[in-house]
């Protein structure tokens, strides 16, 4: 299941600069170990959902998995073999826009070998370079 | 014990200046509090960084200032590997704080071999308690956690001259849970279909206008 916004103000937005780095979300809240990406960029729908069953399946019933990025922006494109012009192409799928340092996953209920085994399958599914955190306390 | 930590007086102060004290391995500082002035300190980035290590919340402060201070927040880059500035304040060792400190779970709960997931929901609690008896961490033990079993707030052990600072006791910090799965007819009624766009007009609307 593909995640999407349900309600919106526009159908379609403009593409945005990802500048400088997450002064916010960039901590570990709800779990013990959380996944922090180094690198700026979209993250879709569906490369979140394949994060999610990668983890998922290696979890299985075992601790317990938070997403925290949410993809809020959707992407559009125009078809191929399609002359320039005739305004904007519709709206293809949804991306979630993250800026250097942003908590991606986390990951509670589970020891810090298994976090970090489970992140490494999570890590090969995402667009962007991303290293393993844990929780702070002060 | 208290970590002593030596620092020195800060005369320049912005961003500039703050700057190329990071450069030089030092971290800009702040001591307040008692009702005296605020003094602008340096600290040595390794010896703040071997005092965190250490879990010390309070501190004795040598070198530019000689006193007790209670390390009140510390402020982090992005990647939560450099302090970039820290708060000290006064404090004597009897005086009482409000501090966070974190729980931690110790053992394993024998519902997790029933089956069940331990979620751990309240990952830090705010207590108060005299300034040289901070603990470092809270423990629960969950050896005892069976399924669906929970601990509570009320049920955390404190250390004697502490008390908890918080509204609802009944809180659960851990729990021991069947694992939530989400129903397969849900999942795929939700991918279908683009989302409602606020304040747009339907088809419908739009031909009763005209």
């Amino acid at each position: 299941m593909a995640l999407m916004p349900k309600r919106v103000k526009h159908r379609k937005s403009q593409r945005g600069r990802i500048k400088g780095d997450a002064t916010r979300g960039n901590r570990v809240v709800f779990g013990d170990f959380g996944l922090q990406t180094v690198q700026g960029g979209w993250v879709s729908a569906q490369t979140i959902e394949a994060g999610r069953i990668a983890a998922q399946q290696y979890l299985r019933t075992e601790g317990r998995l938070y997403i925290r990025m949410f993809p809020h922006k959707p992407i559009t494109s125009i078809p191929l073999e399609t002359r320039m012009g005739k305004g904007k192409g519709e709206p293809e799928y949804w991306a979630a826009v993250v800026k250097p340092g942003t908590v991606l996953f986390e990951i509670g209920g589970i020891s810090e070998e298994a976090a970090r085994m489970c992140f490494t399958r999570l890590a090969h599914k995402m667009p962007v370079k991303v290293r393993f955190i844990r929780r702070r306390t002060m | 014990m208290a970590e002593q930590l030596s620092v020195e007086l800060r005369e320049n102060q912005g961003k500039l200046n703050n700057r190329r004290l990071r450069r030089g391995g030092h971290v800009p500082a702040v001591l307040y509090g008692h009702g005296l002035e605020n003094v602008k300190l340096s600290v040595s980035e390794d010896a703040l960084s071997l005092a965190l290590r250490h879990g010390s919340r309070l501190v004795d402060l040598a070198g530019g200032v000689n006193e007790s201070a209670f390390i009140r927040d510390l402020q982090w880059n992005t990647w939560g590997t450099q302090v970039l500035h820290v708060d000290f304040t006064r404090i004597s060792a009897d005086e009482e704080v409000e501090v966070t400190i974190a729980i931690e779970l110790r053992g394993e709960a024998p519902g997790v071999r029933a089956g069940g997931v331990v979620e751990h929901l309240i990952h830090q609690v705010e207590i108060a308690c005299p300034a040289g008896s901070i603990p470092e961490k809270l423990k629960v033990n969950i050896n005892h956690l069976k399924l669906e079993d929970k601990i509570l707030l009320s049920q955390l052990e404190i250390p004697q001259g502490a008390r908890l600072l918080a509204d609802d006791l009944e809180a659960v910090i851990v729990q021991c849970v069947v694992p939530a799965e989400l129903p397969e007819e849900e999942a795929a009624a939700a991918v279908e279909g683009e989302p409602e766009v606020i304040g747009a007009k339907k088809e419908e609307e739009e031909a009763a206008e005209k």
